[in-house]
């Protein structure tokens, strides 16, 4: 850019020339023109007029060669001898001196108007620049966020490309996206600016290998959060460089104001805490979850000992008391086996072991582990016996068909029918459970996935976290199926489905083979 | 019962496990012996006469993994592990240790004694040689390579019986993938599951009586098949009494 002004200067200074010696011709001949009307004898203070046009202008150069011009001109054309540049008359000096001084001075004058113009309506770029800035900072939703809009204003600002790095080791998203653009040296440097180990609030230069110049500091000598950038001068002269820093120290100082101004540093600092709470949060539950069963483990096992104890045996009231407490037991242990789960799935996905697996002994042990709650039911199996296998992790099917019939228990009556049937169908395998329960409403449908989604019709007469049908969706996500829900409508009873891609072809060359 | 009572060894740092656990197998006929830490067990394995160990994963000086393998390394006392952590490949690599089998915890005291009752069983039948597993209608005589179903020979092709001769030298307990795939297909197809679920598959047609819902050979999810011995499968028919699934007529 400032290569580009130097040549408009120069083109700009030639252009100037060229009209101030029209402006002397023009005035020449109206000069001219005046003493043959009028009959004046020496017009040629006019000539003051030219040398201030060009001073106002064109600049200082243009307006002394309009004053040399002009009292060339009046030499040659009014004062004797005439139409020689020889000068006699000592009123011929004194205006060459007082051109020469009109020129100075008003050029001068001209000169610091127009640089205090170009300042305000630089500062009016900066300033739209900056509003456009504290927008964006305002709708930031979190720290890198932040950290992209201070990048992108100063790369707008200053022109140059700008890697702002977050923290000691964290670089923002842009940076990540870019840091191979950023040379190793000049990481190095940051790192330590970062780090505090070295001190560096008014910018460190570093050369990089390629020959470029990097400009490294902390965007606020005060607030380390904002973070710490680097800005590529390219292969300037030090000069220009040097502005380049000014006009770096003039926009971080806005910035810094704006960023103070919003009270981002504290909202940085809120984030970065905030991710930390979900952390904790997670390890707590987890943590928490594991302290309760190891007390459940014992009060689980005494009640079976309880129960099946010879001095209960004919009592049949405290067996049915020890019963309670063992389903009670039971029943916490699976809630928190479900806070557990939801813990893994939203902590790290869950990662399924696969291994090739038949659906029947997934059913059946899904069933077998439901076995006391459905006792009460009358469950009707429809599996076929050539179920093709399936690729997945068996455990994780089994846990999603252990939600889909511990719901089923929970919205139907004792004694109504659970209906489970296999198939095979399109490369698919469906798996679908059928009560004859509260069915769902059109609304009830659309949310059964989400996480912590309750019926509000039967929550009332139900407990549940709400957690189950999310858990076995996710589960039966990780092995690449998907879940359906139908029902007919409330108290039509629900049907909820698995459906999972059978890929028979990558099961080869067994039958030949396997058995000889 | 006329034979002296077993003597089971229990290592768990809780106290109040240790105290169920206790009542539970003296209610039961059973000596109990305590240990709270992986020192102590290996210290009391070795001085005292052990007829089964029920250890816990989790122990405050050693991993109960650790203990299994100590313990393992110079006795063939059959081992129970207690874990929470209901992880497959922890379990298969527990079995893998020579554990003989695994409770996950919360576990109901009847679940605990039918696994003591198959392991012990199992292994007096090691000790004095007897070669015929009986599995309800199913009986395998390892000596005479005959598989009877209800009393008439049934015909396996020589991959199914070597299948069910495997899982009935280890009747009752789990038997890994890939302990089966190694012993039936070799060491190359450790990894080939889908070998295990077809013969599986084709084995429980000639041997299940329901081969919809199998009784006899029963699937862990995860880590293995086991031979169902007659006590865990008492323990199922009990709690079976009031039918809770009815096999449909399958119209495949």
């Amino acid at each position: 850019m400032s290569r580009a002004l130097r040549f408009g200067t120069l083109g700009e200074e030639l252009r100037g020339l060229a009209l101030t010696f029209c402006l002397v011709a023009a005035t020449t001949a109206a000069i001219y023109a005046i003493i043959l009307w009028i009959g004046l004898t020496r017009g040629s203070v006019l000539y003051l007029i030219p040398v201030l046009i060009a001073a106002i202008r064109w600049g200082v150069i243009p307006a002394i060669f309009a004053a040399v011009c002009g009292v060339l001109a009046s030499a040659f054309f009014f004062f004797p001898p005439l139409y020689s540049l020889e000068i006699r008359d000592p009123q011929e000096v004194i205006n060459l001196a007082l051109y020469i001084f009109a020129a100075v001075v008003v050029s001068q004058l001209a000169s610091r108007l127009k640089r205090q113009l170009e300042l305000s309506r630089q500062r009016e770029i900066d300033l739209a620049e900056l509003y456009a800035f504290s927008r964006r900072l305002a709708v930031a939703f979190d720290v890198s966020d932040i950290h992209s809009a201070i990048e992108d204003h100063l790369a707008a600002v200053i022109q140059r490309k700008v890697v702002l790095f977050a923290g000691a080791r964290e670089a923002t998203q842009s940076a990540r996206r870019d840091s191979a653009a950023v040379p190793d040296e000049v990481q190095t440097v940051v790192a330590d600016v970062a780090a505090g180990r070295r001190e560096a609030s008014a910018g460190v230069a570093v050369t990089a290998a390629g020959g470029d110049v990097w400009l490294v500091r902390p965007v606020s000598p005060k607030s380390p959060e904002f973070g710490v950038i680097a800005i590529n001068f390219g292969r300037e002269s030090r000069e220009s460089s040097d502005e380049m820093r000014i006009r770096v120290d003039t926009v971080l100082v806005d910035a810094t104001a704006t960023l103070e101004r919003l009270g981002v540093a504290h909202a940085i600092s809120e984030a970065r805490m905030r991710a930390q709470t979900d952390q904790l949060r997670e390890a707590l539950i987890g943590s928490v979850s594991h302290e309760l069963r190891t007390p459940l483990a014992s009060i689980l096992g005494a009640a079976t000992v309880l129960s099946s104890a010879p001095a209960l045996r004919d009592e049949k009231k405290l067996q049915a008391l020890v019963h309670d407490v063992r389903d009670e037991a039971e029943r916490l242990n699976n809630d928190i086996q479900n806070l557990l789960d939801a813990t893994r799935i939203s902590s790290d996905g869950v990662k399924p072991h696969l291994e090739w697996a038949d659906p029947a002994d997934i059913i059946n042990s899904a069933l077998d582990r439901c076995r006391r709650r459905l006792a009460d039911r009358r469950v009707v199996l429809n599996l076929p016996n050539d179920l093709p296998l399936i690729h997945v992790d068996p455990v994780l099917v089994q846990q999603a068909l252990v939600q889909i019939f511990d719901n089923a228990v929970k919205y139907s009556p004792p004694g109504s029918k659970i209906m489970l049937a296999a198939r095979a169908r399109d490369g698919r395998l469906i798996v679908s459970v059928t009560d004859e329960g509260a069915g769902l409403t059109h609304a009830e449908q659309a949310q059964i996935w989400n996480r912590f989604a309750r019926g509000e019709r039967l929550a009332a007469t139900t407990s549940g976290s709400g957690l189950g049908l999310w858990i076995a969706s996710a589960f039966i996500a990780a092995n690449g199926g998907k879940m359906h829900a139908v029902s007919d409508g409330p108290g039509l009873g629900t049907t909820v489905s698995i459906e999972i891609p059978v890929t028979q072809t990558a099961v080869p060359q067994l039958e030949s083979d396997a058995d000889e | 019962m006329n034979e002296p009572s077993p003597i089971v060894l229990v290592v768990d740092d809780e106290v109040q496990i240790r105290r169920f656990l206790r009542t539970g197998f003296e209610l039961n006929g059973f000596v109990v012996h305590e240990a709270a830490t992986g020192g102590e067990a290996i210290r009391s394995a070795t001085l005292r006469p052990i007829d089964i160990v029920i250890v816990d994963l989790g122990l405050p000086d050693m991993d109960g993994a650790e203990v299994v393998e100590r313990i393992r390394s110079w006795s063939s006392v059959p081992i129970i592990v207690l874990s929470v952590r209901s992880s497959e490949a922890q379990k298969v690599h527990l079995l893998e240790l020579g554990a003989d089998d695994y409770v996950v915890k919360p576990f109901g005291m009847a679940e605990l004694l039918a696994r003591v009752r198959v392991a012990l069983r199992r292994q007096s039948r090691a000790a004095s040689g007897e070669p015929i597993v009986k599995v309800g209608p199913l009986t395998i005589d390892l000596a005479a390579r005959a598989v009877l179903l209800n009393g008439s020979r049934l015909n396996l092709t020589p991959k199914e019986y070597r299948l069910l001769q495997v899982l009935a030298q280890h009747a009752g307990n789990v038997v890994t993938h890939q302990h089966l795939l190694k012993e039936v297909w070799g060491t190359i197809h450790v990894h080939d599951t889908h070998y295990l679920r077809i013969f599986v598959r084709k084995l429980r047609q000639k041997i299940e009586p329901h081969p919809d819902s199998p009784r006899i050979l029963v699937t862990e999810l995860g880590v293995g098949y086991r031979l169902a011995q007659s006590g865990q499968e008492g323990e199922a028919a009990a709690n079976w009494t009031a039918p809770a699934a009815v096999p449909a007529k399958t119209d495949g």
